[in-house]
């Protein structure tokens, strides 16, 4: 996916005050956060990481369709899924080298996610919340009963190492690198998606599609696109959990994991990039702490959930604060006039 | 001739239909009366089913206690569900804001919040494996009728919800509170004009859904001999399905579509693995939605 959605790189009149965020959050991933670990020395912190740098991903590749393009999508994991098990399949079988494997899944689960994006994309609201739960429970059935292609509720080893030009990567540290690399750039991508012309058009979908449709937007297109978009990024989260865990179970993408990503991007706010970001790593991160409590991830999730409605609508970084802070720091794609007043997005 | 073999699977739909009809109704009335999908709804089932197996191991009591007692149960649940997961977000009374998008996903969000709650409290209290249900209870001896041989069970599920049923058309068409839920689910304005107290229209609404749900969720529980916190998802979510055939807010469309699904599933069993019977219902959904996105029996909608 990555080289088919490059963003234009036209030259951005970029100010030093653009630069000072990007590199900040830059320093604390690649950084902080590999010193932080690396002081500590357990195993399981690195695993923690990489499982919260996937749950960023997912919870922005959720952002796409149901924070920006307002579509209620009940059965996100299932995506996530096809995309783990596309990536441990090649790998475990086929014996496919890491590198092939990662677009494979984000082309395999576009291409499933356009397939049943064709008959539904025309149901609006809760129909459409409806026909996504019911697929994403039909693929997780498949991946649950199909036994001789999916090996059941028995899941998928994967053996083989992570590798990238020869060069062993499965070591903690690698493997977080190459994760941290793979998702920061897929934020990038879904940054300039939801947050340039397009973006716009995605959120007049979402405030009122009737009218998005006569002022002359093609509705039934970018509704498809977002889904499969969406789906794509998903497929490679999924890959990435296949291939640094080694293991995947059709337990694993669930109805139950497709309402923690949905939780992720409410509890941030719905259309907030960032928001979805946070969301994830509270809803990661929030049980990891609590540990000692006892078994509280789940329950956890559905307080801090309906707390996060109940007080606070927008979400934690609400989607009007999320826009002009992106405007502020991130402006490279914030179109401005020659007197410098901002117009719009490029 | 038919197979009695088939003859006892259509007994056994018959009657798992008939759970899922308990269950739609819930979702139906409650989506009539605030244009909203309730996704806890599973959750009462299971709430039922837990409460009543409490019952059964402290005391022992005779079955129609157990019944009775889901009941209140089912009752208490609806009304709780109602105060915590749907009135704090009902803050403007007038008709745009009741039936507003904003308002619609705040409560789904809502109900799905307090449904993954309430779940993980049960398995916290009870752990996440199955409860065996004392052998005495098990409403699973055997009656041969000629060649058919069903259980006591098929014939306690049905005729306890076809009870429910009546009396829930009882209720709806001849009593005061039938008349307001049909008033509010109408028009929530027109209704709070003519002097119907909205809220506690809705609270019924929700005591009334409860207490199907929850009888739903024992009976089953009982039959089948086993209850476990994750019991309420799966007939939830037919049961979501056979609102969504029958056109959301038809009650006699949700059960004819409940039962439907109910026979057509037992019929699947006998060709495919169990694993994939569940395929039926989803199947099902899909087909609607694409080629009768008003439902088969829905009045005349403007969008879907």
């Amino acid at each position: 996916m990555s080289d088919l959605a490059n963003p234009p790189t036209a030259a951005p009149p970029s100010t030093l005050r653009n630069l000072v965020l990007p590199i900040l959050i830059a320093i604390v991933i690649f950084a902080v956060v590999p010193a932080v670990l690396t002081s500590f020395g357990r195993g399981y912190f690195w695993q923690i990481a990489n499982i919260a740098l996937i749950f960023v991903l997912l919870a922005a590749s959720l952002h796409v369709v149901t924070g920006v393009a307002g579509l209620l999508h009940l059965g996100h994991a299932a995506f996530y899924g096809v995309g783990a098990y596309t990536a441990g399949l090649l790998a475990s079988e086929q014996g496919m080298p890491f590198l092939v494997t990662i677009p494979a899944a984000a082309i395999v689960t576009a291409a499933i996610a356009f397939l049943v994006a064709l008959p539904t994309m025309r149901l609006v609201s809760i129909y459409f919340a409806v026909a996504t739960l019911a697929i994403g429970q039909m693929i997780y059935l498949v991946l649950l009963n199909w036994v001789s292609f999916t090996h059941g509720p028995n899941g998928v080893l994967i053996f083989s190492g992570l590798e990238v030009f020869g060069i062993d990567l499965s070591s903690p540290i690698a493997t977080y690198f190459l994760v941290a690399v793979i998702v920061s750039a897929s934020i990038v991508l879904i940054h300039r998606i939801s947050h340039s012309y397009y973006g716009n058009a995605l959120r007049s979908l979402r405030e009122d599609d009737q009218c998005a449709d006569a002022m002359g937007v093609r509705t039934a297109r970018l509704k498809m696109e977002a889904f499969v978009i969406s789906a794509a990024f998903a497929g490679i989260a999924g890959a990435l959990w296949a291939h640094t865990t080694g293991y995947i179970s059709p337990s694993d993408f669930d109805f139950a994991e497709s309402i923690l990503i949905l939780a992720m991007v409410v509890v941030g706010g719905l259309g907030s990039l960032p928001g979805a970001v946070i969301g994830a790593l509270l809803l990661i991160l929030l049980p990891e702490v609590l540990r000692d409590v006892g078994d509280v991830r789940n329950i956890m999730v559905g307080i801090v959930m309906f707390l996060s409605i109940l007080l606070l609508p927008k979400g934690l970084f609400g989607e009007v604060s999320a826009l002009s802070m992106i405007r502020r720091q991130f402006g490279d794609a914030w179109r401005r006039d020659e007197n410098g007043k901002g117009i719009g997005w490029r | 001739m038919i197979d009695p073999y088939y003859l006892q699977q259509l007994v056994i739909g018959l009657s798992l239909g008939m759970t899922y009809a308990l269950m739609a109704i819930g979702f139906t009335l409650i989506f009539g009366v605030l244009n909203v999908v309730n996704f806890a709804h599973g959750e009462v089932y299971t709430i039922g089913a837990f409460a009543s197996l409490v019952l059964i191991t402290a005391v022992a009591p005779p079955f129609v206690a157990v019944v009775v007692f889901a009941l209140a149960i089912g009752a208490l649940a609806g009304f709780s569900l109602e105060r915590i997961a749907f009135k704090p977000f009902r803050r403007f009374t007038d008709e745009a804001s009741l039936k507003s998008r904003a308002m619609r996903e705040a409560t789904l969000l809502s109900s799905l919040a307090v449904s993954i709650i309430a779940r993980e409290a049960i398995e916290l209290l009870f752990g996440s494996q199955q409860q065996a249900v004392p052998f005495e209870y098990l409403i699973n001896q055997p009656i041969h009728l000629g060649p058919v041989i069903i259980v006591t069970g098929d014939l306690i599920i049905f005729g306890i919800s076809a009870l429910m049923l009546i009396g829930l058309q009882f209720l709806l068409t001849r009593t005061h509170v039938g008349l307001s839920i049909r008033a509010v689910s109408n028009n929530p304005l027109g209704a709070r004009y003519v002097g119907i107290n909205v809220d506690r229209t809705i609270i019924m609404t929700f005591v009334i859904g409860g207490m199907m749900g929850a009888a739903a969720g024992i009976l089953v529980g009982l039959y089948y001999g086993v209850i476990f916190p994750a019991m309420g998802f799966i007939p939830g979510v037919k049961a979501f399905v056979a609102m969504v055939m029958g056109g959301l807010s038809s009650i006699p469309g949700a059960v004819i579509c409940a039962i439907i699904l109910g026979l057509s599933e037992s019929v699947a069993v006998t060709f495919i693995s169990s694993g994939w019977a569940d395929m039926v219902a989803y199947g099902f959904l899909i087909v609607t939605l694409i080629f009768f996105p008003q439902g088969l029996f829905g009045a005349r909608r403007e969008r879907v």
